[in-house]
Order: structure tokens, then sequence, then C-alpha cells
């Protein structure tokens, strides 16, 4: 690698401190250099390293946003709007001309960038932008270069970056209420998913025919400039919208079921009392020649399934439930064991297939002396059935087949762990009652019944305001209603002409869409969100949905705004299991995990799952315990299952839930950076790709995204034999030294390099091709870095700041369902101020956004 | 202060730039480029066959009769047996080797009838997902025109199994599209509708679709000028799916075209192959004439054959027609199977001549010049998914130069990879030879059709020569 002339150490750790900082730097700052940098990067060049939480200590004793001098301006956000120019022409104007024109200027102007004629009104120019570049480029020490005839004397760079720094908060929260930032959207796939599901009591997707959103530039699929609406999505919100209407309501008499029980056992334990069932039909386990049928089934490592024939009794449409009495043969702490089920026909020779149709494994934690009740619930008109079932011709094959699966972890133990089942029942179609409560929910009991104008009434206004999210007037209604009273004669019942109706309540933009209302013209706050328009954004942050009655109660009472109510809404919404949602959502989109989809390396299907939960796990974990979002830098611990742990050497980690275990740093693991999921899908396929991984590191973790690629770039000659030669990272390097591609792999490969102990799988090493693996870089600010660890040391020395500051903008960014711009920037400013404060923590950055302004702004 | 600097820099503001674009769902791009009413119709039409067809090794003396692909060149090329009843044909067709489907190059030709249009890995065992064929895309724009976006027919009827397909029509989510198996339910849905339940369905949608846009106007209002610009989006969305709505009602309300029945015995079944097989060709024939449709596809039995429907083979005289495929080995198993190919390519020639010899009622030449007809399997030799034999005929107004025998790929040229192999050996082995993906061809048809795509079932890019 191409070594980059010397520097004086003291200015990287400075230039580093400051990359945030200036933003909220008053411009009476000049000369007061913040931190104190100086003796940690001379620390991290000596042989001797602190550990990473003393470096993680020593990084937030000097961040610059900390600084006591912020905490007394931070808050003051209300200063005067005008461009401070004397200040420019005093100051900044006499530096910049000493040490940029002479490049940028009237004379050359490389990069096609001139400094001499930027608009030095950031509140009324047009050349915000570029300002914004350079203080970024001045800050991170990327000029001027080092090879420039003119350097930047500390005091100097304080000076521009202090009056910058001062006019971008100023011109920000001025902007703010001039440009339109509109959290308008429709809802994204995902969040329509949940929102019928809360809506209806639908347990199951529909949504599957939906094309999937595009991410923006951020990453995040909840944007609202992303989400465009055409035709053809219109119609199929209409028909996946009467789809689930439909699949939740019944009509007529409860249909008798059909049942499937085991021969010989016990009837008592049925979960069907007797005058709901119809049919009854053994359950047949293939039998060897004489042997008799038993009772029960055995499984354990060598017979891990039992495959049952249903012939073809089972109805077309309804819930199949499932239900397995079982229990343990051995309480071993270090075994486990779930049950999944699988589904499959064969129809002829090489017509096949087979799913798996249980949303999740069941574990078996009972004993066998007292087993537990296991149930599924299969939605049959979801899963792919036998085509031929209801044929009159016996070929091809009308058979379908359940298989129960025991996914359990094998150990040779003197005493083997069996999964003993005495019970099994399939019921179909299954209803806990009759009619179902979601069908109650819709056609509720009311003494107007029989009057169709006013019961129909009744349940559209429940319809609609629970779809709304808000009260509905009687005229809101009259529509629907006269819709109604059109469709009637055409349908046998109420119920089925209604669905017709609700169906279209459910294509409305009003469901469809999360809206802010343009408020009456005598508002007291204009600028602030209502209490109903508050209690939806707040569900569709935290549980990509709908909110449910008690938060639309407390908007209507008025008392939703309430910080005391707020908190405790938050709190609760948190503990609530719809906001596994939201990290599951929020991590993905964040982290861009969608990139393992395309990941076809992982051959293993239990590992690749286990790589894909496990960040969402670690975010679980920092989130529920309140941790400091440094831990996604590196912690003492990794958040792993067992096979998981096992693919990272971690010792002693049974069964396959997620949970937190201390690790030594000779694991090499802690923190997200070190996920194989990281390291997997920011690879080729075969090795580690520190371009994707520095591309990442930049776009996902500091929010600095790099410039995307040039039209032209010059292939890598794999022809040329001394290319051939070289290590992957010498290939980097020549690509990069080529001027084409200099400006901006100098910015993007060392970060990516310092991953090379990690392979395309995640697996740390120490050679490749028998070559010690070389992970040292050197980043644009000459700040040398050796290997993970040193990627480490150096994030929580020096970039606390951009790092938290890119969570709370990549956070505040999600909750909105917007972008952010400029004018959000002195917000996102003192938000960041404010969170780190109080300690990084990520239990309080959601209730940092949530009580903030930006929040509670239309 | 003007600022010269040059737009292309700076990254920031690219980056906010860049999606915006993208945002349009890809189906949208099927809406562009329609080939009007007043121009000739455009009309495609697949036919399947399952289980492949005669390869004997050369060494074979029924190499020289009973081997399905042509000998010779380009031009001079020469049909066997098994295709000599095209030889009056010869300008209207051309003949393709070394085309195949690659995600299926090693799954048994067993499963395979399902994937011959889509392209998709839909694999051999496990959990299954197709993806939309070939017809579908097309269908999608040319339905804008026609009663019917397209006929989906098969003799088995229905869907059939995952990897036992009885249809050769998947819609854009992969699912199957059902087949139509009796003529005389085919000829009532072209020229029969009455359309009464229809036409109050579509009565209900126009009704909601009315409150919708006046119910999104008062909503709108509510909303910053901002927001209305978005919501705009939702309003051009209904209004396009009236404006649909509109077509469709207009299809009710214009009377079926009356069509010469002569040639119709509607009441045939598969057991009477000969004519049941006629009797379909004709219907295509019949709704391709009167503009009812202008996509059909028509599967023959199903892979695997067995059971009622797999009696095709009675015309010339056998029983099963799978089990020929398994008989090749026997006394005069190559004559036989190559017997029984003839006769379905036999009466696909008698299709495609009577397409000849019809003029184009609204434009240029002929109902073939204007259609392109395929006919084809998606194995060659014994359960083998590579190197199938397709024969294409008409579309000269489209740009297709017939008359030729195109053969891509390398390394087989004379057709002989995985000839004579009656075991699993064939199906399971490597792939040796180099083939084209016949999504190259599948593209070529689109775009000829006026589909503006550059790629089919994840392969780019057209093929040459065609």
């Amino acid at each position: 690698m191409r070594k980059i002339g010397t520097f004086p150490l003291s200015r990287i750790g400075a230039l580093g401190g400051i990359a945030i900082c200036c933003l909220c730097a008053p411009a009476s700052s000049h000369g007061a250099a913040p931190g104190s940098a100086e003796s940690s990067a001379k620390q991290s060049q000596s042989s001797e390293l602190p550990p990473l939480d003393r470096a993680r200590e020593m990084g937030r004793a000097k961040s610059a946003l900390l600084a006591p001098v912020l905490r007394k301006e931070a808050p003051a956000s209300a200063g005067p709007s005008t461009a401070n120019l004397v200040d420019f022409k005093k100051h900044v104007a006499p530096v910049l001309t000493k040490t940029c024109v002479a490049c940028h200027g009237p004379k050359k102007a490389k990069g096609k960038f001139r400094i001499d004629t930027l608009d030095p009104d950031l509140m009324q120019g047009g050349d915000v932008d570029w300002w914004l570049e350079v203080l970024d480029v001045l800050s991170n020490g990327e000029m001027p270069p080092e090879d420039a005839d003119v350097q930047l004397a500390d005091e100097d760079l304080t000076k521009i970056t202090g009056w910058l720094g001062s006019e971008i908060q100023k011109a920000s929260a001025v902007r703010r209420n001039e440009e339109s930032h509109s959290s308008f959207r429709r809802m994204t796939r995902y969040e329509y998913n949940y929102a019928l599901q809360d809506l209806l009591g639908l347990t199951y997707s529909l949504v599957g025919s939906l094309p999937a959103e595009t991410a923006s530039g951020d990453g995040f699929k909840n944007s609202s400039e992303m989400l465009q609406m055409s035709a053809m999505q219109f119609e199929m919100y209409r028909e996946i919208g009467l789809k689930a209407l439909k699949h939740v309501t019944v009509s007529g008499e409860r249909p008798k079921m059909v049942v499937y029980r085991l021969p010989m056992q016990d009837e008592k334990l049925s979960v069907n009392s007797n005058e709901d069932i119809g049919e009854v039909h053994p359950l047949s386990q293939k039998l060897k020649k004489g042997e008799k049928p038993v009772k029960g089934v055995s499984l354990d490592q060598r017979k891990r399934s039992v495959k049952f024939n249903l012939s073809n009794h089972l109805p077309d449409e309804g819930m199949m439930r499932v239900t397995i009495r079982a229990g343990r043969s051995t309480m071993n702490t270090d075994e486990y064991a779930n049950l999944r089920l699988d589904f499959s026909a064969h129809t002829s020779n090489n017509a096949n297939f087979s799913q798996v149709i249980s949303d999740r494994d069941m574990p078996v934690t009972a004993s066998a002396d007292s087993p537990q009740s296991i149930h599924f619930d299969i939605p049959l008109s979801e899963i792919q059935r036998n085509p031929f079932r209801n044929n009159i011709e016996k070929f091809p094959r009308r058979d379908e087949f359940l298989t129960i699966q025991n996914i359990s972890s094998g150990r040779r133990n003197k005493e083997p762990l069996k999964v003993l089942v005495d019970f099994i029942e399939i019921s179909a179609p299954y209803y806990e009652q009759w009619p179902p409560k979601t069908h109650r929910d819709i056609f509720r009991e009311s003494d107007h019944k029989t009057n169709e104008q006013k019961y129909g009434r009744e349940v559209l206004t429940q319809f609609m305001e629970r779809a709304w999210r808000r009260p509905v007037t009687s005229k809101e209604v009259d529509p629907f209603m006269a819709l109604f009273t059109e469709y009637r004669p055409d349908f046998a019942n109420l119920e089925e002409a209604m669905l017709e109706v609700l169906a279209t309540v459910l294509a409305t933009p009003e469901f469809l869409y999360l809206a802010q209302e343009v408020p009456a013209s005598n508002s007291e706050n204009p600028q602030t969100i209502s209490g109903l328009e508050l209690a939806s954004r707040l569900s569709f942050f935290l549980w990509s949905s709908v909110p449910d009655e008690e938060l639309l109660e407390l908007a209507r009472k008025g008392t939703l705004k309430d910080p005391t109510v707020l908190s405790d809404q938050v709190k609760r919404m948190l503990t609530d299991s719809r906001s596994n949602r939201f990290a599951q959502n929020f991590v993905h989109q964040w982290l861009g995990l969608d990139g393992l989809d395309s990941v076809t390396h992982v051959k293993d299907s239990s590992l690749l799952e286990a790589i894909q939960e496990e960040p969402v796990a670690f975010f679980d974990e920092v989130l529920n315990r309140n941790r400091s979002v440094m831990d996604f830098i590196h912690s003492d611990y990794a958040v792993v299952n067992e096979r998981l742990a096992g693919h990272y050497q971690i010792r002693d980690v049974y069964g396959p839930h997620f949970r937190k275990v201390p690790i030594k740093p000779e694991t090499n693991r802690g923190g997200i950076l070190t996920g194989a999921a990281i390291l997997a899908m920011n690879s080729d396929g075969k090795d580690s790709h520190p371009l994707k991984r520095g591309v990442w590191m930049l776009e996902r973790i500091l929010h600095d995204p790099p410039p995307p690629p040039p039209p032209n770039v010059p292939e890598v000659d794999l022809t040329d034999p001394r290319i051939l030669q070289m290590t992957l990272k010498e290939r980097i390097a020549d690509h990069r030294n080529s001027p084409a591609c200099f400006s901006c792999h100098a910015k993007i490969d060392p970060w990516g390099i310092s991953f090379e102990n990690y392979d395309a799988l995640g697996t740390f090493r120490t050679k490749i091709a028998n070559q010690p693996v070389d992970a040292t870089s050197a980043l644009p600010n000459k700040q040398e870095i050796a290997g993970m660890d040193g990627l480490k040391r150096y994030l929580l020395a020096d970039r606390q700041d951009q790092f938290s500051g890119a969570m709370v903008h990549k956070m505040t960014s999600y909750a909105l369902g917007r972008p952010l711009s400029f004018s959000d920037r002195a917000e996102i400013d003192s938000l960041t101020v404010e969170f780190r404060k109080k300690g990084d923590r990520l239990g309080d950055l959601i209730h940092l956004i949530v009580n903030s302004s930006i929040f509670h702004s239309k | 202060m003007k600022n010269p600097n040059a737009a292309s820099m700076n990254r920031r503001k690219f980056l906010r730039g860049t999606g915006v674009a993208l945002g349009l769902p890809w189906l949208e791009t099927f809406a562009a480029n329609d080939s009007g009413p007043d121009t000739a119709p455009k009309r495609f039409v697949s036919v399947y066959h399952p289980d492949g067809v005669g390869l004997p090794v050369k060494a074979d003396p029924a190499w020289k009769d009973w081997s399905w692909f042509p000998r010779g060149g380009e031009r001079d090329f020469e049909l066997t047996k098994v295709l000599d009843v095209l030889e009056p044909l010869r300008k209207e067709i051309t003949i393709y080797s070394g085309l195949s489907h690659p995600a299926a190059r090693t799954v048994h030709g067993h499963s395979n009838a399902d994937q011959y249009l889509t392209g998709a890995a839909t694999g051999g065992h496990g959990a299954y997902k197709n993806s939309i064929s070939l017809d579908q895309v097309y269908a999608a724009q040319a339905g804008e025109f026609t009663r019917h976006s397209s006929l989906v027919m098969s003799t088995n009827g229905g869907v059939g199994g995952p990897r036992g397909a009885q249809t050769q029509s998947y819609n854009r989510e992969g699912r199957p599209i059902p087949a139509m198996n009796h003529p005389k339910q085919i000829f009532d849905l072209l020229f029969v509708t009455s359309g009464k339940d229809a036409a109050a369905k579509l009565a209900r949608s126009k009704s909601a679709l009315d409150l919708l846009i006046v119910n999104t106007r008062s909503f709108g209002r509510k909303l910053s000028k901002h927001d209305q610009e978005t919501l705009e989006q939702y309003l051009d969305a209904v209004r396009d799916t009236e404006v649909k709505l509109t077509k469709a009602r207009k299809w009710i309300d214009t009377p079926v075209p009356k069509v010469d029945t002569r040639n119709l015995t509607l009441e045939a079944g598969p057991k009477e192959a000969r004519l049941y097989f006629q009797t379909m060709y004709e219907l295509i024939y019949l709704s391709f004439l009167s503009d009812s449709t202008r996509v059909a596809t028509f599967q023959l039995g199903r892979e695997n054959g067995g059971g009622s429907h797999d009696l095709l083979s009675k015309a010339v005289g056998f029983g099963n027609a799978h089990g020929l495929t398994h008989a090749v080995k026997k006394p005069k198993g190559w004559e036989n199977l190559g017997t029984y190919n003839r006769y379905q390519a036999e009466e696909f020639g008698r299709f495609v001549q009577k397409l000849k010899d019809t003029r184009e009622p609204n434009g240029q030449g002929s109902l073939l010049d204007n259609t392109f007809a395929m006919h084809g399997s998606a194995s060659s030799s014994f359960h083998l998914s590579r190197n199938y034999p397709i024969i294409s005929a008409g579309g000269k107004n489209l740009g297709f130069k017939n008359g030729r025998y195109l053969k891509f790929g390398k390394g087989n040229e004379d057709n002989q990879a995985g000839a004579g192999i009656v075991s699993d050996r064939g199906w399971q082995g490597k792939v040796a030879v180099e083939e084209l993906p016949l999504s190259q061809l599948f593209v070529t048809v689109l775009q000829r059709l006026g589909v503006e795509t550059e790629s089919f079932g994840g392969i780019t890019g057209t093929l040459g020569r065609v």
C-alpha cells in the first residue's frame, strides 16, 4: 500500500473530533480546539494499547458535542437568522483566499470547483450544499492535500469551521420553515400487511402479490418519496382488501370439522367439542409388516420425522389446527427439541412438492411425564395444495401429506433425547368460536340488527373509524352507505354486500396513506400534528402498523401529548410484541440486510437464518437493556444461538434462541461490524470484498455515503500477469492509484481493508492463501488503522460523535418516514447532543425522538 | 454571486436525487409502447408437447429416419421422416437446436413442463416457485385490445400440480393460470358469452371508483399543496382503473363475433385424438381471426402422462404416449416415437397452413405473417432437459426470416449429446456441451411483438441470427 507522507499526529485526532462538533460550534469559539485528541492519538500508536472499553471512555471524554461550551449554547436555536457576513469577511475569507483559492479559484478550478464564487450567505444563497462539502473535507483532514504548497494552521481551520458551523445551524432553522418536508406517504407493503392483520385480526400475510418497496438513498423503505402508487397496485389493494375481509368473516351455519387422530389415543384430549366434529379419520403411520398400530410417536436423531397421509379429506379453505401433545424424554440443558410442520404431495413421478407450513419452530420444553400441548394454525387456502385433490380420477394422485419434524440438536449422550408424542389431532376448518371473534368485531351485536339501514351504518361507522384512525362524521359515512344500498340487491344478505363496501374503505387514501391535515387557519400551533396524527405516527414508528384502541382513545381525549402519558405509551408499545416489527424493519433497512437475500454462498440454511437474525437480536438486546449504541461498534458480549455460536467458535451455547453471552477479545467478535451478516453480505461469494465493506461502513455506520462509481470504470485486467500475482489488497491499491479512481477509493478502501481478517462467511482468519493477512490501512486523514481492533479503537476514540449523529439521523428519518434535509439539521444536531449527554442509550433515543419537536411537526 | 461550479459533482445532492426515478413498479414498463388498434394485430401462440422427441445415436439404424433434428446447414437442411410433413411449409418455419433454460438443465424432464415458457428455477423437489410466462408478458400488453387477454388451453385442463403442469401460462406472481380443455366450454367463452354477472360486477366497481374519486378529492382539500400533488398519483391510479373498466364494459356491450363453425366438433374428447386436436387448433384459429385474443397457449398431454388423458397417440394407433419414450430400444421403438412426433408436427402444420391461407382482415399479408407460432418441448432425449426441440412458424411481418435450421451453442452440432440414453444417467449427467438460454429467443420474440424489454426470466439479451 502506498505510504502517505508524514503528518503531525496531533492534527489527526483534533480533526477527527471536529467532524461533527463544528456544526454546533458558536462563532465565538475561535481557537478553542475541542477535545484532548492528542493524547489518544499518540496512545493509539504506542505498543501497549488500552482495552477497547477504555478507548471508548476516552473517546467519550473528548467528545466535542459534550464539550462545556456547547452545553451552554446548544438549546439556543432561536438566534438571529441573518447571515454573519461580517465575520466571514474579517476572519474566514482571508484564510480561504490564502489557503484554497490557488487551486480552487480563477486560475485553477481543480475538481471543477471554485471556492471564491461560493455565496457566503447561507440563509438566502444557493450554495449551502457546497459549504457542507467544504466543511466535511476540512473536518476530515482531506483538504488541503498534504502535497499542497499551503497548509492550514489549526487556528485558521477553527476560524472556518467555527463560522461555518454556526451559519449552517442558523440556515437550517431558517429553511425549516420554508421548505416542504412532508411525511405524507402511503404505507409500505409490510406496513399494509401488519395494518390488515391488526385491523382485521388476520394472523397471516395476504400481500405477497404487491410489489416490494425500493429503498431510498438512506436505505429506508418507508421513505415518503419512494412510495409510489399505480393502477396495478391500486387494483391489488382492492383485491387483497376484499380477500382479507372474506377470510375473517363467515356466513351460514358452523361447518362440521374434518378431524384426524392417531389411533388408540385418548379422545378426551380433543380440543374440539363433539358436536362440531363431522368425519373422523385415523392418522395412518406407515407400519412395517406385522407391526401393530402403536400409541403415540417417538422422534429422535434417527427417526427425525413422522409423515401422515391425510388422503383428500381436508377442506379447501379455513384454518387447519394441528395439536400435538409432546414431551422430552430427558431434560439435559445442552439439548433442545423443536417441532416443525411440512406439507407435501406426490402427484405422479417427479411431480412433487413439499414446503414448510409452520411460521416458526415450536420448542418442546415439557418433560414426557407432564407433556405440553403445541398448536399450529395453518390457513389452508394460503399453502400449496395438491391441485388434483378434488378430482374423480385417482391419477394423478390426490393425497396430501403432513410431516411432523423434530428439529433438535444431536448429542451422543448415553440416553439420547427423544420427543415423545402421545396425542395428535388435526382439525379443519377450525374455529375457536362461532362466529369467530374477527367476524363479530366487524358485525357487532346491536339492537338494530333487524334494521339494515341503521345496522349497516353502525357497522360502517365503526369500521371506518378503525381503518381511518380517527372519528368520522355521518357526512363522511353517507357515500359509503349509499354504495351499500346500491349493492345490497345483488347479494343474498347484508354481510356479503357490506364486505364489498368495507373493501372499498380499505382502498381509500385515508387508510392507505399516513396524512397530516392542514389545520384550521385559527389553529394555535399550525406546525404541530394533532393528537390523532401523533397516535398514527407513533404506531407506524414502533409497530409498523395502525394504532390500537388505547392510543386512539388517549388521542381523542387529548392527553396523548402529555409527556408523561406519551412516555408511558412508548414504554407500553416497546413491551408489546408488535414492537418486534420495529427492530426487524429498522435493523434490516438501516444495515441493508436485504443484501443477504442475494447471498448464495452460505449453503447451510440454519446458518443463514442465524446470520440474518443476529443483528436484530443484538439490536433487541441493546434496546431492551437500554444500552449505549456504542455497543454496536464494540461490545464485550455477543448475541448468538447455538448455530451461530458454533460458527464463531463460542462454546457452551445450546438451543436455537438468541441470548447474550460474554466473549473474550480472542473471539474477535463483539458489536455488529464483525457479525457474519455484514461480512457475508459484503463479499463476492468467495472472498471478502473490501470495497463493498468500505462503502457499507461509510453509508450505514458513518452516514457519509461515497459518490456513486463513475460511468467508465476501467476493469481490473486479470490477464495481466503482474496483476494476477498481486494479493487482493495490492490489486485494490493498484486500481486506486490510477487517477480516475483515486479520489473515491482513497476514501472507501481503507475502511474495507480493516475487515480483511474476516472471510466471505465472516470466519476469522490470519492467513489468506498461506500469506499473513494484511489488514492495515490509512484513512484519507492519514489515520493509520490496524485491522478490526484498530478500526473499532479509532471509531470509539475519535468518531463517537459522528456515529451517534448517524444513529440519530437514521432513527429519526425512519421514525418520520421521510428523508431528512438540510432544514432538519439544526434539530438533529441538538437531538444528538441530548442523546450523547444521556449516555448514547438506544432506549433513550426512542423517547428523545418521540418527545422532540421534529416528531411533533407536520 | 453566481456559482459556476458544475452540477456534476456534489455527491449528496446526487444521492438525494437518484432513487426518485426508480420508484415506479417494474410492471409499469409493460404499459408502454402498444401496437395500436389501427395496425395489424401481432399474435403469439405456443404449443407444448411433453415427453420430448426421439434422439437415437448415429450408429443406430433408426438414426437416419427417426432422429428428430434435421441434417445439414442453415438453409440446405434436410428433414427426417419425423418432420417431413412440414416440407410443404419449409419456407414458413424455423427449426432450432442448442437452446434450453439453464436453471433446469439437470432437473428430471418429468418436472419441467412448468418452466418451458417461464425459465424459472422450479427445481426437482421441495418448495416450489414459478414466474411469469412469456405469453402472459405479452398478454399484459396485447390484452388491451381484445375481449380476452389470452386463451389458455391444454388437453388435461386445470393447472396440474407443481412440477406436473397442465398449463403453460403463469401470471405475474408465478401462479398457474388454469387451462381450458373442453372445446364446448372454450367456444362458449369465445363466441357465446352473455356476461350478465360480469356486467353487474363492473357496475359495482364503477360505483366504488366514483365514490373513491369524490372521497379522495374532499380528503385532498385537507392536505397541504405539496401533499395534494402526492395524492394526485393515487387519483391517477383510480382513473386508470376506470379507463380499464370502461374498456371491459365496452366488450360486454359488443356482440360476440359470428364465426364459421363447420370445422368444429365441440363434443370431441382426447380419446378421439385427431378430431379433438383439430378442433382445439380450430378454436385458436377462430379466436385469432375474430381478434378475440392475440395470445394462446396449448399444452398437449402432461409430462409423465398416465391416466385417461394420455391417449393422444391413439390417433396414430398407439396406446399411452409416454410409454413410447420408454420403449425406444424395443423393436420399432424409435419409429413409433417418431411417428407420434410426426403426427404432432402434422397437426401443427395443418394449423400453420390455415393461418397462411387466410388473409389478415385488417392488415398486410396473411394471419401467419402477423403470428409467431411456437411448437416445442422442454426435453429432447429421454428425460433430458437440454437441447429443446423447437419449431417456430410465421412472423414475417414481425421480422422473422424463416426457411432455416438454426443451430446454437457449441459442441453438439450433430445433436448427439445425450442421444440414445434411456436411463437417468442422461438428465443427471454433467452438462458437457454449451447451449444458449432459451430466454434469449423469448426476449427477441417479445421485442418483435412490441414489448420493450431487455430481459426475460433473469436472462438479458436477445438471440442472434433469428
